[in-house]
């Protein structure tokens, strides 16, 4: 029985959710692990300064006017300082400062790993009174900060590792976040959304200067961006192919869902920066195949080849395949009417001819990037569904099921306006929604019914 | 000991969607979506009905027929939901025929449609389960439980995993059915879905009398068995029946 239709669609779409749902699942078990006992602040600790409230700092008894208007202080700071360091960025990227970027972006990771995810690990192990000496734990960590430094910004890893560095990463990050104070938190999160859109969709934002610089240099986008592309690469091209058309896939064109600047602790930033200069060097021979078809200038070439109209790859491949089958077709039957000795050869034409086809359809594949998520995106839904799971798990789901919705709306919209989209407004906004929704409304009405233990 | 009790109530609701989630639904990217989708759905259709209930609250947990009439307006919605979600699942199945054709793969097969029918129904199940019973189980895992005055045989926690369970298995397998009514415009199907609905949702009332459990979850479970059995037997028409016209058509 041939393969349904069904197991093709939406690969792409589930490769970028399932890492997201892994990073905030992992967040919310955080949260709830530590927060009883919450090593970070106890109560009589002071509250952490950071990036986000410097201006700030919210204390329970303040009135409501007072935390909001210090919320939105804080917020409007910490946008106006992502923004300088986006420029920043922007600028030194501009003026071809690529290996300034890498280093540094390789220690931030080196240095977010390091201390960030050290704090964490050593708050686990206190909360969870693992018997580890001081030595064994240095040593581990150091072993898996370097793995991480090393995996995130070089070649000859397998992409499963850079994966989860980059999960781990925004797992860090987030965790982190998670200690702002909640007010703060719901403020910075829609000021980022709209700083997203903004910076990534009006001429002139950073995020849109550096994609496009990105694109008319032929490099990759110098910043910390999740990449979803098959571990292993698919056995037919033909199965993968066929993803491209319906709900949002791969592209050709330099399109990812845009990635968003993170602050990190006390204005130490760790930023989506320096350059990511590894496509996969894992997949043996292929994967110089896939370096190569990535530049702008082959995929025009070979457009320019396989159909003279200017309709993505895709496209143009769809349409040329079954032509192609087709004159195999005619051709069948006219030579089944010669001699089946003419016949012989030309199968061993036809396999020719088909092994091009394969051909065609792994560079194909090779232009088929997948779909690139910034680690920020990562970090603020994970900031989110953490901050969510302090108050109960069903404004956890709640808001786990709105951000998913709005990311898979944002991939739909992805691959009908293949450019550069912010993953942030719409899943923001939709989780805000859902979770003061679920809380304000839904809470008493469940509670209240299934307390009385009846459900519908 | 008591992460473990936790853990045991969440598998009792939820063990039997997650292993059908591992089987059928995981492999198939597609039907992963159309679980998430109907998911969200269902809490859309929860956030729209605690809206219009909110002024009420808190009912006199005394009383029984406000809560009554909360279930009925409730499944009632939610059967209207259903027959939306059925209109879009029409469109749907066009656009991926077309597509299909396009790819030039072959259509939906009969058991494509059943699955996707199976997933949207996990999607409302599972939401079901999660925001009715897993939403309440969080102080299970903490160092005690809790029993309700009505029911004092068994921990409350217990008592909502298993009735969740009970709903999760109306939910899922009731899509199935209702789909497969539409689709053949089997009259009986299409109003035998709402009406099992509504009637494991009245049941539920049982559980006001004082230890009005003991009776309302074997009931309910008698309700869940009877969708079980229907859905088994019309799959089981439809896959016969299936195969005898593709061997007649060879």
């Amino acid at each position: 029985m041939e393969s349904s239709i069904l197991e093709s669609i939406g690969v792409e779409i589930i490769g970028v959710m399932s890492p997201v749902s892994i990073c905030m699942f992992l967040v919310v078990l955080l949260v709830y692990a530590l927060s009883p006992a919450n090593p970070f602040s106890t109560p009589s600790s002071p509250p952490i300064r950071t990036a986000a409230n410097l201006v700030y700092l919210e204390n329970p008894s303040d009135s409501t006017a007072q935390k909001l208007e210090g919320a939105l202080l804080n917020a409007l700071v910490f946008v106006v300082i992502i923004a300088v360091v986006t420029f920043v960025l922007v600028a030194l990227y501009y003026f071809k400062f690529t290996n300034f970027l890498k280093n540094y972006t390789r220690f931030s990771a080196f240095f977010v790993l390091a201390t960030m995810g050290g704090s964490i690990f050593l708050s686990i192990i206190q909360h969870f009174s693992i018997p580890v000496d001081a030595i064994t734990c240095f040593l581990l960590l150091f072993n898996f900060t370097v793995v991480g430094v090393l995996s995130v910004f070089s070649g000859g890893i397998p992409i499963i590792l850079r994966q989860f560095y980059m999960v781990s990463l925004g797992i860090i990050v987030a965790a982190w976040f998670t200690k702002l104070p909640e007010w703060t938190t719901w403020i910075v999160l829609v000021a980022l959304a709209v700083y997203d859109l903004v910076a990534v969709l009006a001429p002139g934002g950073p995020l849109k200067l550096l994609v496009e610089l990105a694109s008319s240099r032929d490099e990759e986008l110098p910043a910390l961006v999740y990449e979803a592309r098959p571990v292993a690469p698919p056995q037919n091209g033909g199965s993968h192919r066929t993803n491209m058309g319906l709900l949002a896939a791969g592209f050709s064109q330099p399109g990812s869902v845009e990635m968003q600047s993170v602050s990190g602790n006390s204005g130490w930033r760790n930023d989506v920066d320096g350059s990511r200069d590894t496509l996969g060097n894992d997949e043996g021979g292929s994967s110089r195949d896939g370096r190569e078809e990535i530049s702008p200038l082959v995929s025009n070439a070979r457009q320019r080849r396989s159909s003279s109209s200017d309709s993505p790859e895709y496209s143009a491949v769809n349409v040329s395949t079954p032509n192609r089958v087709g004159h195999f077709g005619d051709r069948d039957s006219q030579i089944e009417e010669t001699s089946p000795l003419v016949e012989a050869v030309h199968a061993g034409n036809q396999r020719e001819q088909a092994a091009m086809e394969d051909d065609d359809a792994d560079d194909n594949l090779g232009l088929n990037r997948g779909i690139r998520l910034g680690l920020g995106d990562f970090i603020f839904y994970s900031v989110l569904v953490g901050r969510a799971a302090m108050y109960d798990l069903m404004t956890v789901y709640a808001c786990y099921l709105a951000i998913v919705s709005g990311l898979g709306c944002t991939l739909i919209l992805l691959s009908v306006c293949r450019r550069a989209l912010p993953a942030l407004p719409i899943s923001i906004a939709l989780g805000v929604m859902f979770y003061f929704l679920t809380r304000l409304l839904m809470e008493p009405f469940v509670v209240g019914i299934s307390t009385n233990l009846l459900m519908f | 000991m008591t992460v473990v009790a936790g853990i045991g109530y969440v598998l009792i609701a939820l063990g039997p969607s997650l292993s059908l989630f591992v089987s059928v639904i995981s492999k198939k990217p597609f039907l992963i979506l159309t679980v998430l989708s109907s998911t969200l759905l269902w809490l859309i259709s929860l956030i729209v009905m605690s809206g219009l209930w909110r002024a009420f609250l808190p009912l006199s947990s005394s009383s029984w027929w406000p809560y009554s009439l909360l279930i009925i307006t409730s499944v009632g919605f939610q059967e209207g939901l259903r027959l939306f979600f059925w209109r879009i699942y029409r469109k749907l199945e066009d656009i991926l025929d077309a597509f299909a054709d396009r790819m030039s793969k072959p259509r939906l097969f009969l058991t494509d449609k059943m699955q996707i029918a199976l997933a949207g129904g996990l999607g409302h199940g599972v939401a079901h389960a999660v925001f009715f019973c897993l939403s309440l189980l969080t102080p299970a895992f903490g160092p005690a439980t809790f029993y309700i005055e009505r029911c004092s045989k068994m921990p409350f926690f217990l008592v909502s995993a298993l009735i969740a369970l009970s709903f999760v298995t109306i939910h899922t397998f009731s899509m199935v059915i209702a789909f497969n009514g539409y689709s053949e415009g089997n009259k009986v199907d299409q109003v035998f879905v709402p009406v099992v609905h509504l009637v494991a949702g009245l049941v539920t009332l049982v559980n006001f009398a004082h230890e009005g459990c003991l009776v309302g979850i074997p009931l309910l479970y008698l309700m869940a068995l009877l969708i079980l059995l229907h859905c088994g037997k019309m799959a089981w028409r439809r896959l016969t029946e299936n195969r005898g016209r593709l061997e007649s058509s060879q």
